[in-house]
């Protein structure tokens, strides 16, 4: 690939047939979620029947008061549902083996609410540390060995310990242990207001703040019966865009690390400096953090600043098309790539793998297609020619959505920012659900509240969705490789951990 | 490969960094210990050609046995209490501790009380705060200096 727009885009809103299993309700056309409480007989076939119509699944959460489990589906239009089932006995019935991505879902839920899943066996630890058998998977044979890392890594890395199983340098299984960081972020939320449960959703990552603060701010407003005007949706797909802007050109940074290409480290990182401070100059904070809050946005920009940030979004985007074109043809660091850290287009829709990962798999599924709460008029998510689902797609496919983005970008500076509200014109609702596209993939906020406060927050980011899936392309894999390919995903542990 | 070298010398002039001029080194390790990564993602930025701190013989060593420093970020939770701990009893005597970022100062830290094992002070001697939410790289890389040249880091308030 050399440089601009050669992918090719699809239209995804043609796959499957939502209406069969439900219609959204009044308001569908700004994301309203449809909730049907089923029973412990029913749970499966129902979800079983969603899938089959191509509803994908969207995460697991133990409701307020902790006597359901509620999981959420959603439709490639965009749809929303939350099946809940009763917890009897202290459990429910597992969905693992219908939706492979609620591994990880169920495993917290039992870690953290003591619920049980009948069918999910070994039901293994995965917030709760304890002892070593309760959290990896057994792996015997001759000339096996493991190799510990972590906790603390050797570079400027956040905390979480990786276990391989190797037979010489090649990987055989990897366990990932995370949720170091472990805050209690979404209990501690528990009981605040919805204004003041924003700040809890923020502190969980400072790399997806925005896309976190809007997914939260959305669900919010749904519970509200809130609907963004068109300026609110306007600046805050400005600001989604941004952080993705400076996240994408940090993780190609991150690639060159991986490989050890200290020049093209050197020069992305000095592009992610600079996008920093374009952040900075906008917003006054280098991470737009404070910059969304429920209810409405403050950032004002004259028309002076927004020319200002264009013209340095202009000037940088010349230069990161110079630096791509460098690595692309960069022989030595192209030969690392082919190969690495696979996973394709099957595995990637069996773990529920988002994002760019997921679109370097062929799956061109992405959030921003239907965001009506948001800015993204005739928006088609971009895949590479080649979709190998290795490291390689993945470096190509943040190559293609830098350049969306600065298109993006271009669009929405074109006038001055105004601070805006968001309007009551949708029915109240007991839950909200926000989906957005973060630099990593979708991620899916769901807020339980009694109309004042939060009775229960969930927060299921595209780090979350994604880190089995680095573990899934770890396997066949040289130990060594271990490090590009696990910076070609580029996830939060924080995001995860919360 | 030339064209991208040409272009950082080029960057580098057109910053107009002052020459290094510190004959000492600084070897830090950075430990996470309960962060948002905001503190890391600016960590990592101050090897940005914009900050370039390895000029200064301040370099991130691999290992906390390497270490003069131990840079730590986050509030620190129950679950790395013990590792954070373990880092610092790896390090060589003299040894000194910095707290990056308001997290680990223990300014108004989000989380449950259980899952939170308190401030980088309640468990390690601080010599070096670095304040904000996160610390720009120039921040950071300005309060580490402080430290190669053997004054008490400055308090940088922004
Ligand atoms: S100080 Fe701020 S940026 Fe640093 S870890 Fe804490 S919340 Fe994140």
């Amino acid at each position: 690939m050399t440089i601009g727009t050669t992918g090719r885009t699809e239209a995804i809103e043609s796959r499957g047939n939502p209406g069969a299993v439900a219609r959204p309700r009044v308001g569908g056309s700004v994301g309203t979620v449809e909730i049907a409480e089923v029973g412990t007989m029913t749970y499966r076939s129902r979800l079983t029947e969603a899938l089959a119509a191509g509803w994908r699944y969207g995460g697991t959460h133990v409701a307020a008061g902790g006597d359901r489990v509620r999981t959420l589906l959603t439709a490639p239009g965009g749809a929303t549902l939350l099946l809940g089932v009763p917890v009897e006995g202290g459990k429910v019935p597992t969905v693992v083996d219908l939706a492979p991505a609620a591994c990880w879902d169920e495993r917290e839920a039992a870690d953290l609410h003591g619920i049980g899943f009948i069918g999910h066996a070994p039901l293994r630890s995965l917030v709760d540390h304890g002892d070593l058998g309760r959290w990896t998977v057994p792996v015997a044979g001759t000339d096996l060995c493991q190799v510990a890392v972590g906790p603390i890594h050797a570079g400027v890395i956040e905390s979480g310990h990786f276990r391989f199983h190797l037979v010489g340098d090649r990987i055989l299984h990897l366990d990932a242990r995370l949720f170091y960081k472990h805050r209690g972020l979404e209990r501690a939320a528990e009981g605040s207001t919805l204004d003041r449960g924003a700040a809890y959703v923020a502190r969980a990552c400072g790399a997806c703040a925005v896309a976190n603060g809007v997914a939260y701010a959305h669900a919010c407003e749904q519970v509200l019966g809130l609907v963004p005007t068109p300026a609110l949706s306007r600046a805050r797909t400005l600001l989604l865009e941004l952080e993705r802007l400076w996240s994408h050109l940090n993780d190609v940074a991150a690639i060159c690390a991986g490989v050890g290409l200290a020049a093209g480290n050197t020069r992305f990182a000095g592009f992610t400096e600079r996008a920093r401070r374009v952040n900075a100059e906008l917003s006054g904070h280098r991470f737009l953090f404070g910059t969304v809050r429920v209810g409405g946005n403050d950032l004002v920009a004259d028309g002076g600043q927004v020319r200002a940030v264009r013209a340095a979004l202009d000037a940088l985007r010349v230069e990161v098309t110079s630096g791509w074109r460098e690595l692309m043809f960069n022989a030595s660091f192209q030969d690392r790539l082919p190969g690495a850290g696979v996973v394709a287009t099957e595995a990637a829709r069996r773990l529920g793998t988002v994002g760019p990962a997921a679109r370097a798999a062929g799956l061109a599924e992405d959030v921003r297609t239907a965001s009506p709460r948001l800015h993204y008029p005739g928006f088609r998510p971009v895949v590479p020619d080649r979709a190998t689902g290795d490291v390689r797609a993945r470096l190509e496919q943040r190559g293609l959505e830098l350049w969306q983005t600065f298109d993006l970008l271009d669009g929405l500076l074109d006038r001055p920012v105004e601070p805006a509200t968001a309007e009551r014109g949708a029915p109240p609702g007991p839950i909200g659900v926000g989906r957005v596209e973060s630099p990593r993939g979708a991620t899916t906020c769901v807020v339980e509240s009694d109309g004042a406060r939060v009775t229960r927050l969930r927060l299921r980011t595209g780090s979350y969705a994604n880190w089995p899936s680095v573990a899934a392309a770890a396997p066949g894999n040289l130990l060594v490789d271990f490090p590009l390919i696990n910076k070609s995903f580029e996830l939060c542990y924080a995001c995860a951990d919360r | 490969m030339f064209a991208l070298l040409r272009d950082l010398r080029h960057l580098r002039r057109s910053l107009a960094l002052p020459p290094p001029d510190r004959g000492r080194s600084l070897a830090v390790r950075h430990v996470d210990a309960g962060s948002c990564n905001g503190c890391e993602h600016e960590l990592t930025l101050t090897a940005s050609p914009f900050c370039d701190l390895a000029r200064f013989g301040l370099g991130i060593v691999a290992s906390p046995r390497h270490a003069d420093v131990l840079l730590v970020s986050g509030a620190v939770t129950r679950r790395m209490r013990e590792p954070l701990l373990t880092a610092y009893a790896a390090m060589p005597e003299p040894r000194r501790v910095a707290a990056l970022g308001d997290c680990a100062l223990g300014r108004e830290v989000l989380g449950m009380p259980d899952d939170l094992a308190g401030p980088v002070e309640d468990l390690l001697p601080v010599d070096l705060r670095i304040p904000g939410c996160p610390p720009p790289p120039d921040a950071i890389a300005e309060a580490l200096l402080g430290l190669v040249d053997g004054r008490q880091g400055p308090t940088l308030i922004r």
